[in-house]
């Protein structure tokens, strides 16, 4: 009830055509960098996924938190911009519901941005080197991966912009949270726990131990900020 | 009303913002890795660059290319949405005043803000370089006037590339699009700048600027120099351009 309520809010907001051509952009950058420099990557050793996710995974995974960012700051300045939150919260509706319910719509735009960009990757891979027997199975331990990483950044933007009722303020430390995130050593794992950072790693066939870590991290990190969420709506109530 | 004290007016709206604060975090962030790392400046035999040139210049590669474009994004959110809260904007557009005056000292306090910025930048630069010169027994300050002559270079590099973001915010209403066109347009500037066509990207300008700076202060590095024919009245044509559109096109959507 309450997603499909945030998806027709969302409507004439212009909030799908922008994860739709955001995906498409990320889509193409694989496809141009091979096109353009195919010579640097077709005689290394590694399979396809890895070299394309290697040569491109950093801007794809920049575009794919910058889009977090701006879809989650304009959820919540719809509703801050007119006054709309005042209503909802006069409504017999908890405000983690309509958190929730924002969530979830960004989650399922996430899913479908990285489904494009799976997509592109398989097609690069096609055109460009051979598809193996186990490409499928790895394609998907790959993107998998991605999109449980993506979750704390999801959670953590939505909370920010829940937080700051003026839309400057929830996309201005979206923007200095993706640039420390930039800043941070991807070798590095406690620094790169930061959610922001997070979606920078690519999957490691090699080394599942440490792709494991990251998971738990990101299950620790899902149970911090929904708790996070819950006593800052109950605090912020009890003062308005 | 003179165009100084509308600009007056601007810095009014925006006080209680807390823009200067978000670009202050910035700044800060921007160079701790540098003070904790400043034992890698001396590793650069290879690119023949002195450490406190690579302290100077490795700080402000990391600005120019994505946290000073995307502070301006910011910035032209926040002077284009402040009024349409409570649609300020249409008392604006009642008063006797030109709306091509009015989108002008909107521009220059966004300006001004890319100034605020820089100069914030600077003087963290300062205190991180007396930092790490206590760290690491190592002058790493650079004399005033080399560093002020970079920041100005950065500052008219980015003329046009804020020019852009203007008219992006006045032109495109809804705030998404202008938001994601606009830091969408920063990534590629990596790419850009190794192109031989970079003078016409003006998203690029400031990094490229900084980049070439790099391979002057490094002896064994070559990376493109700038070259001012085409740049300089592409540049000037581009800034000409946008200003031109957006002060037509302010206040359009909201008089239709």
């Amino acid at each position: 009830m309450s997603v499909s309520l945030e998806c027709k809010k969302v409507k004439r907001t212009g909030f799908l055509p922008v994860f739709f051509c955001g995906g498409i952009l990320a889509a193409a950058f694989p496809a141009i960098n091979m096109a353009v420099r195919s010579e640097m990557y077709l005689n290394l050793p590694d399979n396809p996924i890895q070299i394309l996710l290697g040569a491109n995974w950093q801007i794809m995974a920049m575009l794919n938190v910058l889009l977090i960012v701006i879809g989650s700051c304009l959820l919540y300045h719809t509703e801050y911009a007119d006054n709309a939150m005042q209503k909802m919260k006069s409504l017999p509706i908890r405000e983690s519901t309509i958190f929730l319910g924002k969530a979830v719509l960004t989650i399922f735009m996430s899913f479908f941005v990285l489904a494009i960009e799976a997509g592109a990757i398989t097609l690069c891979s096609h055109h460009w080197f051979e598809i193996g027997s186990s490409f499928f199975s790895e394609l998907g331990n790959h993107f998998g991966y991605s999109f449980l990483l993506l979750l704390p950044c999801i959670i953590l933007s939505l909370l920010i912009s829940e937080a700051c009722k003026n839309m400057w303020v929830s996309l201005g430390i979206g923007v200095v949270c993706v640039f420390t995130a930039t800043m941070l050593p991807t070798t590095n794992f406690t620094l790169s726990l930061f959610p922001f950072a997070m979606p920078f790693q690519v999957f490691a066939s090699a080394d599942v131990a440490q792709s494991i870590h990251y998971i738990y991290g990101v299950l620790a990190e899902l149970a911090t900020l929904a708790l996070a969420q819950l006593i800052f709506v109950k605090v912020r109530r009890s003062f308005e | 009303m003179s165009l100084l004290s509308l600009v007056d007016v601007e810095f009014k709206k925006i006080r209680r913002s807390k823009i200067l604060l978000i670009l202050a975090v910035a700044a800060v962030i921007l160079w701790i890795p540098s003070i904790l790392n400043a034992k890698m400046n001396f590793g650069m035999q290879a690119e023949g660059i002195s450490p406190e040139n690579n302290f100077f210049i490795q700080g402000f590669l990391g600005m120019a290319w994505f946290m000073f474009p995307a502070s301006m994004v910011v910035g032209t959110v926040l002077l284009s949405q402040t009024e349409r809260a409570n649609k300020g904007i249409l008392k604006m557009l009642a008063l006797p005043i030109s709306t091509a005056k009015l989108c002008t000292a909107k521009f220059v306090v966004l300006l001004t803000l890319a100034a605020a910025q820089i100069f914030m930048i600077t003087g963290m630069y300062y205190i991180s370089a007396a930092i790490s010169s206590g760290t690491q027994n190592y002058c790493f300050i650079l004399p005033p006037l080399f560093v002020l002559k970079e920041i100005s270079l950065i500052f008219l590099s980015a003329i046009p590339m804020i020019a852009f973001f203007w008219m992006l915010s006045v032109c495109i209403q809804t705030p998404i699009f202008s938001i994601g066109v606009g830091l969408a347009s920063i990534v590629p500037s990596v790419l850009i700048i190794n192109t031989k066509v970079w003078f016409a990207y003006p998203m690029a300008y400031p990094f490229f600027v900084i980049t070439s700076e790099y391979g002057k202060l490094a002896e064994n590095m070559d990376t493109a120099q700038i070259e001012l024919i085409p740049w300089i009245p592409v540049a000037v044509t581009i800034t000409i351009i946008c200003l031109g559109i957006s002060c037509l096109r302010f206040g359009q959507a909201e008089r239709r």
